[in-house]
């Protein structure tokens, strides 16, 4: 699985979370964006973080050396 | 915010407004009491320049505070009684006041005598008991004393005849006293407390030159002392003594000791009778007593059913006449003034109560409800509920916002457990947190009415965060792949392997990477491996930096939100566009070079790149090149930045100047003072129009936040790598406690040390990771919210809404 098919299983679950709370918890406009704010900046630090973890081991400079004792 | 979308909940604060109602004085009472169950108006107080005593209701609330002292006195009898108020019987028999206090008076006096009368018969009571101690004892002694006298009587008898050595000179002794010469001896007994009865005995000795006999007996059990009404271990005592002299000192003594004298007879047949008499009245007077308790114990009980009701009413009722004191008497005294502040969605509702109100007290008038317009800064008002309230609390503390400034609590909410989860990212420790929030948010309603101690209060009330933070711990736990500091391969096979089948090398030059990177977080291959940490380093040190940019623009962005929204076209041009060029021509740069460097597989030298784009832009990148156009595109970058400070310092405080100098063009007359203190206290806040524009104040203001935020720039995207400091430190630490005690205890195939072993390991993760990482995981995530995210954008220099609420007032209480 490349870096774009799991951005995009992030971005799809997002949606998914946005729209379940929509249907859970509507209640009225003003209160439906700020639970889409909450589940958009927390899908937005979930991915950011798993991309960074991602992107550092696509191509590294260093590679694992297994301790002796093992 | 924005026009097309709705306004967001939480973001910005409630709209207030300042109101005045004019209320008739009959029903003044009725309508506080009213606004105090809705609580949504918070009262100025119009009367600060009177003392309490001259306020118009302060009898009112001597009273209330009269009746409350009655309700303190019955709440300590009932504890001392062991009887505890039901907590909230809502067995609503309305009660007036009126009646309340007359009924409070009558309880206080019928407790007071009955605890007056309990006392008087608890104390004949005791001091029987004492008294029928010293008739058994002293009887005791006496009857021993005569039975050892008869029989010696007897032996002397029988040895008259035969003189010999053996006989004890004593003996002898009191064989010549014969009775004629007898001296009369005077007897005193009683009780003394054990503690005292060395002292008590030396000195009876010394006091007498040893002309005394003391005989003392200790009484097996403790004694209740009739004095104090406490349990006292005490001893029996006799004394014997001769002389009018002597019997003064002596009871002189047994007073400064305490001790109790009883007489007592030394005919046994008195003695007897006496001891029959004292038992008689002891049965008579317990059940005396008993029956005096039970009365009192139904009388507190009665109290205690009613008693949380009526604490509510008495202390409802001294907040309501609080209130009224704060409004001002109308002129013709047949109406009050009050003013405050509610939000602008309340205002139908105060209305309908006000309404309901003059129905409810049958006032021919109604009150008038009418808004104020004011200079004065509003109260900052959030609705927020059980989840949002404590993430509001942890952004309050550190100050309260502005009125209707942008909120930060809005992303708090999640950014601030997912900071947290970062520095603590293992997902066996987060299942651990989970658990212990998932009995405080399933139990919440049965824990949120008891009382709960100081720190259990905290994490409860703070349930709603650690939840969150444990949520993501475990999502960071996956990423870090850690589950107590062990990896798993749960997201498919490591992309490392061995170079060749015999696998040599795996210990010298290390795997090689023959699959696509991992999927999900950290390869599994790096634990334990020789260069976990250097590789760890690494990453954890830019997702930091990756991180704190990220979080700073969004900062900066809500700065931009605060701007339009307070249609101030000098701040988005001259505050937001500069600071957010700067930023990110430096460490957004630095961010997109990081990613850059890592998609190509690049071998630059970050540090060598931004070090000498500062000082020789011009020169060759030679083996740092990234990109083609590298240098100019750093050249541009470097302008930027440094145009971007005197475009945050310079324009700003002459845009203000000059809005000022149009603003008051034309004005050649001043407002008179006097005008504005004829519109009365509505007025109060208007000066701040006329306020001197000092230029010179505004440019230093201007240059120290230019400053800040240059110099913050750097220091604070320094600051995100406590992120980093903090995430390796409890990497590390769980691989110790799991290394080196648990791993250990392994080692030794024994289940004694194994069990021993799990033991210290538990405790370990519980004390040291659990409890006390959490603790600074929390204080960083705070202070990098604090600082570092609030500092961009976040005034904090409102003050809170306080509405005059009695839901408000019992939870202040308890």
């Amino acid at each position: 699985m490349g870096f774009f098919v799991t951005s995009l299983i992030f971005l799809v679950i997002g949606i998914i979370a946005c729209l379940c709370t929509r249907i859970c918890f509507n209640r009225g406009p003003s209160t439906n964006l700020f639970h889409l704010t909450l589940v958009i900046t927390a899908t937005v630090c979930c991915w950011m973080m798993w991309a960074i973890v991602y992107l550092a081991q696509m191509k590294p400079l260093i590679n694992p050396i297994l301790n002796e004792a093992e | 915010m924005v026009g097309c979308c709705p306004p967001m909940d939480l973001m910005r604060s409630e709209e207030m407004q300042l109101v005045q109602l004019i209320i008739p004085l009959e029903s003044s009472h009725l309508t506080v009491s009213h606004l105090g169950d809705l609580g949504l108006l918070q009262f100025k107080d119009l009367n600060a320049d009177k003392s309490p005593f001259q306020r118009t209701y302060a009898n009112q609330i001597k009273k209330c505070g009269e009746m409350a002292r009655r309700l303190r006195y019955f709440r300590e009898q009932m504890s001392n009684a062991g009887i505890s108020a039901p907590p909230k019987s809502f067995t609503r028999n309305d009660i007036k006041v009126d009646d309340l206090e007359v009924k409070l008076g009558e309880l206080e006096a019928e407790l007071t005598e009955m605890n007056a009368n309990n006392g008087k018969l608890q104390r004949t009571y005791n001091e029987l008991v004492e008294y029928k101690l010293v008739l058994q004892k002293a009887g005791e002694f006496f009857h021993s004393a005569q039975s050892i006298a008869a029989a010696q009587q007897r032996e002397m008898e029988a040895q008259q005849t035969e003189e010999s050595l053996d006989t004890p000179l004593l003996t002898d002794q009191e064989k010549s006293g014969d009775p004629s010469k007898q001296v009369q001896l005077g007897f005193f007994t009683g009780l003394v407390p054990r503690e005292k009865s060395m002292p008590f005995e030396r000195i009876l000795f010394r006091a007498t030159r040893g002309n005394v006999f003391l005989r003392q007996t200790t009484a097996e059990n403790p004694v209740t002392d009739p004095a104090s009404g406490e349990k006292v271990e005490k001893n029996v005592f006799v004394i014997f003594y001769s002389g009018e002299r002597a019997k003064t000192k002596i009871l002189k003594i047994c007073e400064a000791f305490g001790a109790n004298r009883y007489p007592f007879s030394e005919d046994f047949g008195k003695q007897a009778q006496m001891l029959k008499e004292v038992s008689g009245k002891l049965s008579e007077l317990r059940t005396t007593i008993d029956a005096g308790l039970l009365h009192r114990g139904n009388l507190l009980q009665t109290i205690g059913d009613q008693f949380e009701q009526w604490n509510i009413l008495v202390r409802k009722e001294k907040s309501i006449y609080h209130t009224l004191n704060m409004l001002s008497m109308d002129v013709t005294k047949k109406c009050l003034v009050a003013e405050g502040w509610c939000p602008v969605f309340a205002t139908q509702q105060i209305q309908d109560l006000l309404h309901r109100a003059t129905l409810d007290s049958n006032s021919q008038v109604e009150a008038i409800f009418q808004v104020l317009y004011t200079k004065e800064s509003p109260p900052t008002y959030f609705r927020t509920n059980k989840f949002t309230t404590a993430y509001q609390e942890i952004v309050d503390s550190y100050g309260i916002a502005r009125y209707r400034e942008a909120n930060p609590t809005v992303y708090t909410v999640v950014t601030f457990p997912f900071l947290f989860a970062v520095m603590f990212g293992d997902w066996g420790h987060g299942i651990c947190l989970l658990i212990c929030t998932l009995y405080l948010v399933i139990r919440e309603k049965k824990l949120g009415s008891q009382k709960l101690g100081d720190i259990m209060e905290m994490m409860f009330g703070g349930r709603y965060v650690i939840l969150m933070m444990a949520i993501f711990s475990i999502y960071t736990g996956f990423i870090y792949n850690e589950f107590f500091s062990v990896p798993f391969e749960l997201f498919g096979k490591s992309a490392y392997d061995c170079r060749d089948l015999s696998c040599k090398d795996a210990t010298i030059d290390g795997l090689i990477k023959v699959r696509d990177a991992y999927p999900f977080g950290l390869d599994p291959v790096w634990h334990g491996s020789r260069s976990e940490l250097p590789f760890l380093n690494s990453l954890k040190m830019k997702m930091s930096i990756l991180l704190g940019v990220a979080q700073m623009n969004l900062g900066i962005m809500m700065s931009f939100c605060n701007a339009t929204f307070f249609r101030s076209c000098v701040d988005i041009w001259f505050q937001f566009v500069p600071q957010i060029i700067f930023l990110n021509s430096l460490f957004g740069y630095l961010s997109f070079l990081i990613v850059l460097k890592w998609c190509t597989g690049s071998k630059a030298d970050l540090y060598h790149i931004m070090i000498y784009m500062f000082l020789s832009p011009t020169d060759d990148l030679g083996e740092n090149e990234l990109f083609s156009g590298q240098k100019t595109t750093q050249i541009v970058l470097l302008l930027l930045a440094l145009v971007a400070v005197p475009w945050m310092l310079l324009p700003k405080p002459f845009i203000m100047k000059r809005q000022h100098e149009n603003r008051h063009q034309g004005e050649s007359y001043i407002p008179l003072q006097a005008e504005e203190s004829l519109q009365g206290e509505a007025a109060n806040g208007s000066h701040g129009e006329h306020e001197e524009f000092e230029f010179s104040e505004v440019l230093v203001h201007q240059l120290i936040h230019t400053i800040e935020f240059v110099l913050g720039a750097v220091s604070n995207t320094a600051s995100y790598l406590r992120l980093w400091a903090l995430s390796l430190a409890h990497s590390e630490l769980s691989t110790v406690f799991y290394d080196k005690v648990l791993m250990l205890a392994w080692g030794y195939n024994n289940v004694f040390i194994l069990i021993i072993g799990i033991i210290v390991f538990i405790f370990a993760t519980v004390g040291v990771l659990l409890v006390m990482e959490t603790l600074s995981a929390f204080l960083h995530a705070l202070r990098l919210h604090w600082v570092e995210f609030q500092n961009k954008f976040y005034f904090g220099d409102g003050y809170k809404f306080y509405p005059f609420s009695f839901s408000l007032m019992v939870e202040e209480e308890e």
